[in-house]
């Protein structure tokens, strides 16, 4: 029984961060999909890892929410590509979820005790 | 297709080119490559959790949440138990009653067969004996037809005199019901011919009560009306026609007397027949039509001014005139639940606003906006049903007060109980309150972006606050539109009981009695019997007056005759004079106080050696004689020969059927000046005028009874004052049903009104801070807080005012002296509300005053 509530929590987790790795990657410059992907893995040191199944239609999903916005850049030589960038209403969101799982982090250090990195 | 699955086709498609590119730079094999990719691919997202699991996992988050605030949630099951426990009760009543088919095998195809003699009064009449042979042996629609009549019975020998109701019935009754013996058998035709009709069935009750269950009951000889008759079977303790109340079947006798022209107008009978499968009451009204044709052509003498035949289905003749008040009572209690919503809903809404974090935090933790809905629906659906839980508990305790409390005038009260159909409509009613008062907070709660929320630390309750308002509106008009219902029939109650009945009914005893032919076989035996009861009864101290008539005032027994006016020749047979006519005894006008306006009342000395004499009241008086004095007129029951009654006095008029009745012209004869010849015992009411309690008086009068006829039971015995309340009883039911469920409307907005008031204050604590700080008065505070309140009063008193307006008019026939646009209720009851509401807001809007600026402001 308690299987199935800490799946579904985990599930939410790993979706929420998602959205919060993918707004602060594109916050300080537009970013592609394949860059993004890219950067999550390097940055992560490999242990996140998105699929490409799962990532472009989050893309998709932040897009239609407002938070990013993306545009279709051409580039001498290469095919196009898109680019997306913070909207005002995404760096809202950004830093909401960042005092989130601020508060959340905390509280999970509170709890268990793990140290800071 | 659409733009969406194109882009990220070719975003994906671009992302893995560039794996492939990536892949290859860094040395792998294009084999290698491509199972790398493939993998990516394959392992797409995981797979959603199936809806059960979900479910299960919001239903225990729900239920955990709920644990945290038992105060609320307390409060909330208790307003819904209370909302669907009402409409739980209420409609069981509706079930029983209206809903569920008569308790006879196929009851949709039974029909009462009506003689129509096309004048009003005369639309629905029984029928004779002979007609009753006609449509049995002519008509070709029906399976069965039977024919009965209730009446009463004297059951004497083993214990004590006892009467009884019962029933004269055609052997096909049983079989047209489908009903069978418990022990023995019913009736065969052959007993419904002279010298074999004295056999009897009696009822699963009676066989108890009387014979204790004896199993050897069939085949012995009881005292019936002073015969014996042999017992032959005993009904199931199920069954019950043609009401709960009768206890004994005897067969009717179709014998040539009873088939011959002379009787064929005396239309005793009621007729009750079964469709065959697949007639339909219209074909079967044409069936009819064909048979009374035939008859009336054969018998041109009896059928002089148009007659027809026509059918009613049971089930509508029996709970005909229920419906009304109770759908009225039903619409009533939906009001309740709807306003119950609508205070749940604002519950919810307010703790939607303290619980904004929390669903921020789930939205920032991925939850979708459909996901957070159902999660908050989830929770008011298992609210709704525990509430409805709840509610079948209270509903079935409510069921037994219900039906202790209802007037037996209400058919099938016995079958009134909690059954599948109401625990089916309980869950309906329940799943349908939840989701009606959780969808607004759900949406709502919903659809803050989470970024506002977090941010500005939980306050902006402005949305609530509209939505809450919209509801504390529609409270307010639908309590209103429920109390003016109410008030119109407390008015009426009012009205009704300040109705002089033309007698004074304090103090007042009154029993039935049946003398039976079988003793009292002439007229001078009964005659004699009263004047000894009399003379006994009046030398008691505790007796003031006593006297006798066939039909009292709220016995409910009655009757017309038709008579002829002397130098008045009607012109049409249909124009005869017909009328109610009393039979009483000397001093009855003294004995129940009527004032005689006019002339005299009747004597002892008013007998069969001195002139007929006759009392008429005013109504009479009026219709018959407009412009002269009637006494000295008069009247004569036969034509030919006619002994002539001289009118010798009016009398008031009395309130025969109810308070609430018309003035009915009314025609007095004395007992002892019989109307006909062949006339013997007739069963008579006694009404005693006691010096003191009439209860006690009843000792006094069984006594007497006695010491004159062992044998002789007497029925119906209650004091004028519980007739009277009896005849109001359906009136008082309706009203003190809707009375409670208006106060529970009342209470119910009251809260309303207080919650979003309270609320109000505790969301501008810091503006009231505020402005106290820039030097409002407290008063100003008050004053704002109060009228916030009070504006949404006003506004929903205005829309339940129109809607009440309009909607009390389905419910004027339950009123009496009161128009269904009262100006007195529609006055009085906006205040009331306004007075609750006024003090709804008061009691926020002091703590508002006592806000200390300071404090407020550093709340922030």
């Amino acid at each position: 029984m308690q299987y199935v509530k800490s799946r579904m929590l985990d599930r939410e987790l790993k979706k929420g961060s998602a959205e919060l790795l993918i707004l602060s990657l594109v916050e300080d410059q537009p970013r592609h999909g394949y860059d993004l992907s890219k950067l999550i893995e390097t940055r992560s040191d490999g242990v996140l890892k998105f699929r490409v199944a799962s990532l472009y239609p989050l893309l998709y999903r932040l897009e239609k929410r407002g938070w990013i916005h993306g545009r279709w850049i051409e580039k001498a030589g290469q095919r196009r590509r898109r680019y997306y960038r913070l909207t005002p209403a995404g760096a809202r969101v950004l830093a909401s979820q960042r005092s989130t799982w601020k508060e959340f982090a905390a509280a999970i250090n509170r709890i268990a005790g793990v140290e800071h990195a | 297709m659409p733009e969406w699955p194109r882009r990220i086709g070719e975003e994906m498609r671009q992302h893995l080119d560039d794996e492939y590119d990536a892949l290859r730079a860094a040395g792998r094999s294009h084999e290698d490559a491509m199972a790398a990719l493939e993998d990516d691919v394959a392992s797409a997202t995981p797979p959603a959790p199936r809806p059960v699991e979900e479910i299960r996992a919001d239903l225990r988050y729900a239920i955990r949440s709920l644990r945290k605030h038992p105060a609320f949630t307390a409060v909330v099951l208790l307003t819904l138990g209370l909302g669907i426990g009402a409409n739980a009760a209420i409609f069981s009543v509706v079930n029983a009653v209206l809903l569920r088919p008569l308790p006879y095998h196929d009851a949709d195809r039974l029909v009462l067969i009506w003689g129509d003699l096309h004048r009003p009064g005369v639309n629905e009449i029984p029928t004779s004996a002979g007609e009753f042979a006609d449509y049995r042996d002519r008509s070709h629609a029906f399976e069965h037809i039977a024919a009965y009549d209730t009446l009463g019975f004297n059951l004497t020998g083993s214990g004590d005199p006892e009467r009884l109701e019962g029933a004269i019935v055609s052997a096909s009754l049983f079989p047209l019901l489908g009903a069978s013996a418990q022990i023995g058998r019913t009736f065969v035709n052959a007993e419904e011919q002279p010298g074999r009709e004295q056999v009897v069935v009696l009822s699963h009750a009676l066989w108890s009560r009387r014979f204790n269950a004896d199993p050897a009951i069939v085949g012995q000889i009881v005292a019936l009306d002073g015969r014996p008759v042999q017992v032959v079977g005993v009904m199931p303790a199920s069954f019950h026609y043609p009401d709960a109340g009768v206890e004994i079947w005897k067969p009717m006798l179709l014998d040539a007397d009873a088939l011959s022209d002379d009787n064929r107008g005396s239309h005793g009978y009621t007729a009750l027949a079964r469709l065959k499968p697949g007639v339909t009451l219209a074909q079967a009204q044409a069936d009819l039509a064909s048979v009374t044709a035939t008859f009336k052509a054969e018998h041109p003498g009896n059928y002089r001014s148009g007659f027809s035949a026509r059918l009613r289905p049971l089930q509508e003749e029996i709970v005909g005139e229920t419906a009304r008040p109770l759908l009225i009572l039903l619409g009533a209690v939906a009001v309740v639940l709807l306003i119950a919503c609508a205070n749940v809903s604002n519950l919810l809404l307010a703790r939607a606003a303290s619980r904004r974090r929390e669903i921020a935090l789930r939205t920032a933790l991925g939850a979708g906006r459909g996901r957070l809905v159902r999660q908050l629906l989830t929770e008011s659906v298992l609210v709704a049903i525990v509430g409805g839980a709840i509610g079948l508990v209270l509903a079935s305790w409510g069921v037994d007060l219900l039906i202790a409390a209802a007037p037996d005038t209400i058919p099938r009260l016995g079958e009134v109980g909690v059954d599948r159909r109401v625990i089916l409509f309980t869950a309906v009613v329940s799943l349908g309150t939840g989701l009606l008062f959780g969808i607004v907070p759900a949406l709502r709660a919903s659809a803050t972006p989470p970024g506002d929320t977090l941010k500005d630390g939980g306050r902006s309750g402005a949305t609530h606050g509209r939505a809450g308002r919209l509801l504390v509106i529609a409270e307010v008009a639908l309590s209103l539109v429920l109390l003016v219902g109410a008030g119109l029939l407390v008015h009426s109650f009012a009205r009704v009981q300040r109705v002089e009945p033309g007698f004074d009914a304090t103090d007042l005893l009154t029993l039935r009695l049946s003398l039976p032919e079988s003793r009292y076989t002439t007229f001078q035996k009964g005659e004699a019997f009263f004047d000894g009861l009399f003379t006994a009864l009046r030398a008691r101290p505790d007796v003031r007056a006593v006297a006798a008539a066939n039909a009292l005032p709220f016995s409910g027994v009655g009757g017309s005759r038709t008579f002829h006016i002397e130098g008045r020749e009607p012109k049409r047979p249909e124009d005869q004079a017909e009328e109610q006519i009393r039979i009483v005894t000397g001093g009855y006008f003294e004995t129940m106080r009527t004032p005689v306006a006019e002339g005299r009342e009747f004597t002892d000395r008013d007998n069969s050696s001195a002139p007929r004499v006759a009392v008429v009241n005013e109504a009479l008086a009026r219709k018959h004689w407009p412009n002269e004095s009637p006494i000295g007129k008069r009247v004569a029951f036969t034509r030919d020969e006619p002994q002539w009654y001289e009118i010798v006095g009016i009398v008031r008029n009395i309130k025969h059927a109810g308070l609430d009745g018309a003035d009915r012209p009314e025609l007095y004869v004395p007992y002892k000046q019989p109307l006909f010849a062949s006339w013997t015992v007739r069963p008579m009411y006694i009404v005693v005028r006691a010096a003191a309690d009439p209860l006690a008086t009843a000792a006094t009068v069984r006594h007497e009874l006695a010491r004159l006829d062992r044998d002789q039971p007497i029925s119906d015995l209650r004091t004028m004052d519980a007739r009277i309340g009896r005849s109001l009883a359906g009136r008082r039911f309706n009203m003190v049903l809707l009375a409670v469920f208006a106060s529970l409307a009342l209470t119910l907005a009251g809260i309303g009104i207080y919650g979003i008031a309270a609320y109000s204050v505790t969301e501008r604590t810091h503006e009231i801070g505020v402005r106290l700080a820039l030097g409002a008065q407290r008063r100003d505070v008050m004053v704002m807080i109060v009228r916030q309140g009070m504006t949404m009063t006003v506004i929903g008193a205005a829309i339940g005012i129109a809607s009440a307006l309009l909607l009390t008019r389905v419910m004027s026939s339950l009123l009496f002296g009161v128009s269904a646009a009262d100006p007195v209720t529609f006055a009085a009851i906006p205040a009331l509300l306004g007075a609750v509401a006024f003090v709804a807001c008061y009691v926020p809007a002091r703590r508002a005053t006592r806000v200390d600026p300071l404090v407020a402001l550093r709340t922030e």
